[in-house]
């Protein structure tokens, strides 16, 4: 009797350890380690960190009171509920989760919040884009000790958008003060080692080589991280970072190069993602030097933006058809298709202002920043001398490209420059305000194409405060309007994020504001 | 000889002092201002104004590098602008990393270079000769980007045997040693061939050959020495190149050394990073060139500096 019973058992013991894992589907695995290879190294982890690649790692560790998702909807992350703003616009009051504490123990609350926050405001801090993103806010009060109210000088509608911005993510004031405070510019020495309430800790960064995150075993959230550890190496080289992948020594490889993306699909180890990106590139103007708008316009169909796409990307862009790019609030195609390509047309233009014997112009252009850059540029050099443009091609590295396209208009000699921007909170307001507005002109602001319309100012600072989102889009649209006609940049495109992923990564989100995010990620085994 | 060696080590001062000039002065004169840059491309005019006070920008030129080079003499080279780290804490942590990158390729060009240098002079004109100095053309033409990626492919992606990126262990360091030393090697070849051809035809080599001595002896014995001298030279040399020229390599193979720190420095505008950088790059070199030529000075009784 005992044996048979003993025997029934082993049989059902057997049974039962053979049937998972080839009948039933499997979920989600806990554990392991997943190695991200990027180009760059971070800088600095702190709060403030302007470049992608850093904020790409501080996502894993700090989280917004508001998160964009990838679709471009802003939920609540560290909030508990939408925010409550009053009727004339003037507070937003912000409830808070309860019973959240940061990595280093100290609990997450409305005071907090509010440090981290008067940190931003205290023009002493230096914190870049202060004026963008919390221009209008004059105070941030305490409610109890779950509730904080923002206080407006007027109604600022663009500000939930701007509370998913990395910038205004939430850290531990207990750790700021033990790491020795931020210093201006960058939050050093707190940058080394930021504290957060995000789904991975800080563990260990070797600089020029690697960071390592781990998981964060008392996460709050709903989905609780399953990987063991992320780690971020840098790989510099591009075919070297793909290379590492098709090896398997990293899970993930960033910004895989057009030429290589052919062969890697082929490989069965591996797939493709291929992720809109809210960054739009374009070729600005001086338009101080170049007045006459005929000849902007010229420009802009002299150059065959659907070939460039096409040819020079390998298809990994997306011809713009507005200043912005889509899935951002406020956007809306002003020209579906893109600036049409007519050198007819340019030549004409050119004509009728007074350039009908050809004009020549210097084009500068990074190299390495953005995908294809130079290529790019040197196929518009291409395509502009069909309309009798003779474009001479100038190239800086990065660093000396930013300084040299942000002088006073007064002084600058840059008469057009490629460059890109990600409107990464999702609302129109930082893609036209920060561009567009007179009040924006470079250096001071991020308009280094010195455009100014009065009455595109108008609209932005309308739009800025109009509370009815479907009148607030027919602001953006009008604006937009006559952004597209006056024609200040030439309109290209925008990129493509082309990301190598090993088959085994599973739920790894690429987000459309450039970052490669593993909260949710887990690996098959 | 010590005579010799202070005079060297006298004469290095001037040429250190050169470069601290010529380091500081190159790189202020790229476009850019780095206050605008660390400020950030949102901050206000009077921010930037503050952080170029706080950086002493603000001072004449002249000023700026007494202060530079009164730190430099005190050991101190400044903080990093972008993370605030001490510079000479990154040198410390990242100098050791490219002088195992340097030295491994050095024993792989000294494995490589010299016996196949030897096997040329002694079989010149033969097809080894061919072969040797065919191969040493190669080595020298080929970029070294070119030749990593490919050892990476063949070795780490198709046999899975070496790691393809990382500094960790010793397997880690085949790769770009290889890669590194590969051009160096060529360089070695060519000298020792020279040089052996040159001393093969010496009169007491034919003398060592006419008392009976057997073809190895006089070639080992006899020859090598002092055909190992002019190498000795380029040896060193090669080692100071190594050492500052492998950006390429470490980039390649995210090898996390200076010549990588010296490229993201530079990129980022971070100047005291590139400047201290630059520094111990020339310093080596000078010290380097020093150690070599007490070295001929020790290995050839016929050089005598007095």
């Amino acid at each position: 009797m005992n044996r048979i019973l003993l025997g029934v058992g082993i049989l059902g013991l057997l049974v039962a350890l053979s049937l998972p894992g080839q009948s039933a589907p499997r979920g989600p695995e806990p554990g392991g380690t997943l190695i991200i290879g990027r180009g760059v190294d971070s800088v600095t982890l702190s709060p403030y960190a302007t470049a992608a690649p850093d904020a790409e790692v501080i996502a894993h560790l700090v989280e917004t009171l508001y998160e964009l998702t990838p679709e471009g909807r802003i939920v609540p992350k560290l909030a508990e509920s939408m925010p409550r703003v009053s009727a004339d616009g003037r507070t937003m009051t912000i409830r808070l989760r309860r019973g959240i504490r940061f990595h280093d123990g100290t609990p997450f609350d409305a005071y907090a919040v509010k440090w981290n926050f008067d940190f931003i405001l205290n023009p002493e801090n230096r914190v870049p884009f202060r004026g963008i993103l919390l221009g209008e806010v004059t105070s941030v009060e305490v409610v109890d000790r779950y509730t904080v109210r923002l206080v407006l000088r007027r109604p600022f509608v663009p500000l939930l958008a701007h509370l998913t911005h990395d910038f205004l993510a939430i850290h531990s004031p207990a750790a700021v003060e033990r790491a020795g405070g931020m210093r201006p510019p960058n939050g050093e020495p707190y940058g080394r080692q930021p504290v957060g309430t995000g789904p991975f800790r800080f563990r260990e960064w070797v600089r020029g080589d690697r960071i390592v995150l781990e998981r964060n075993p008392d996460y709050w959230g709903p989905r609780k991280p399953l990987l063991d550890q992320v780690v971020f190496r840098a790989i510099p080289d591009d075919g070297a970072r793909v290379l590492a992948l098709e090896g398997g020594q990293v899970h993930v490889a960033v910004r895989v190069p057009p030429r290589e993306t052919t062969r890697l699909a082929l490989n069965r180890a591996l797939r493709i993602d291929r992720t809109n990106s809210v960054r739009t590139i374009f070729i600005a103007f001086n338009n101080q030097k170049f007045t006459d708008v005929r000849v902007r316009q010229a420009f802009n169909y002299a150059v065959n933006k659907r070939a460039i796409v096409q040819t020079v990307l390998g298809g990994a862009a997306r011809v713009s058809d507005a200043p912005i790019s889509p899935g951002i609030v406020g956007y809306a195609p002003i020209q579906p298709g893109g600036w049409p390509y007519d050198v007819n047309r340019a030549r004409q233009l050119l004509a009728e202002a007074g350039h009908g014997g050809g004009l020549t112009v210097t084009i500068l252009h990074p190299t390495g920043r953005y995908v294809q850059d130079a290529a790019v540029a040197a196929a518009i050099q291409a395509q502009l001398r069909a309309a009798g443009i003779n474009a001479r091609l100038q190239t800086m590295e990065w660093a000396a490209y930013l300084a040299y396209t942000n002088q006073p208009v007064d002084r600058t000699p840059v008469e057009m420059f490629m460059l890109g921007w990600g409107t990464v909170t999702g609302d129109a307001d930082y893609g036209l305000y920060s561009l567009f507005h007179s009040s924006q002109w470079a250096p001071a602001g991020f308009n280094r194409a010195f455009y100014r319309n009065p009455q595109v100012d108008q609209l932005l600072d309308q739009a800025r405060t109009e509370t009815n989102p479907a009148r607030r889009a027919d602001l953006y649209r009008q604006a937009m309007i006559l952004i597209w006609r006056d024609a200040p940049w030439i309109f290209l495109h925008s990129e493509s994020q082309t990301t190598g992923v090993r088959r085994e990564v599973q739920d790894l989100v690429v987000h459309p504001t450039e970052r490669i995010l593993a909260h949710t990620a887990w690996l098959r085994r | 000889m010590w005579r010799y060696l202070a005079k060297r080590l006298l004469l290095a001062v001037p040429v250190l002092f050169g470069v601290s000039v010529v380091v500081f002065a190159a790189i202020r004169l790229i476009p850019g201002d780095p206050a605008q840059i660390m400020a950030g491309q949102a901050a206000t005019q009077e921010v930037v104004e503050e952080i170029r006070r706080s950086l002493g920008l603000d001072q004449p030129l002249p000023v700026q590098y007494l202060y530079f080079l009164r730190n430099v003499l005190h050991g101190d080279l400044g903080r990093s602008l972008f993370n605030g780290a001490p510079v000479v804490e990154e040198l410390a942590q990242r100098f050791p990393r490219t002088v195992r990158l340097a030295f491994a390729s050095l024993l792989v060009a000294t494995l490589i270079g010299i016996p196949a240098g030897i096997a040329a002079a002694t079989h010149r004109l033969s097809w080894v000769d061919t072969l040797v100095m065919v191969l040493a053309l190669a080595g020298i033409s080929v970029p070294v980007f070119w030749l990593g990626l490919n050892l990476i492919l063949v070795f780490s992606v198709r046999l899975g045997w070496l790691p393809a990126f990382g500094y960790e262990t010793w397997r880690h360091l085949i790769l770009p040693s290889v890669t590194l030393g590969t051009a160096s090697a060529a360089v070695i070849a060519r000298m020792t061939r020279s040089s052996m051809l040159e001393v093969l035809g010496q009169d007491y080599v034919r003398t060592a050959r006419a008392k009976g001595l057997p073809e190895r002896a006089v070639v080992y014995r006899h020859a090598l020495r002092n055909a190992l001298i002019p190498v000795v030279t380029v040896l060193g040399l090669q080692l100071g190149t190594l050492l500052s020229g492998a950006v390429l390599t470490e980039t390649v193979f995210a090898w996390p050394g200076i010549g990588r720190l010296l490229v993201e420095a530079v990129l980022a505008r971070d100047y005291p990073v590139v400047q201290g950088t630059i520094l111990l790059i020339a310093t080596t070199f000078v010290v380097l060139n020093v150690v070599v030529d007490v070295l001929y000075a020790l290995l050839d009784p016929r050089i005598r500096y007095t």
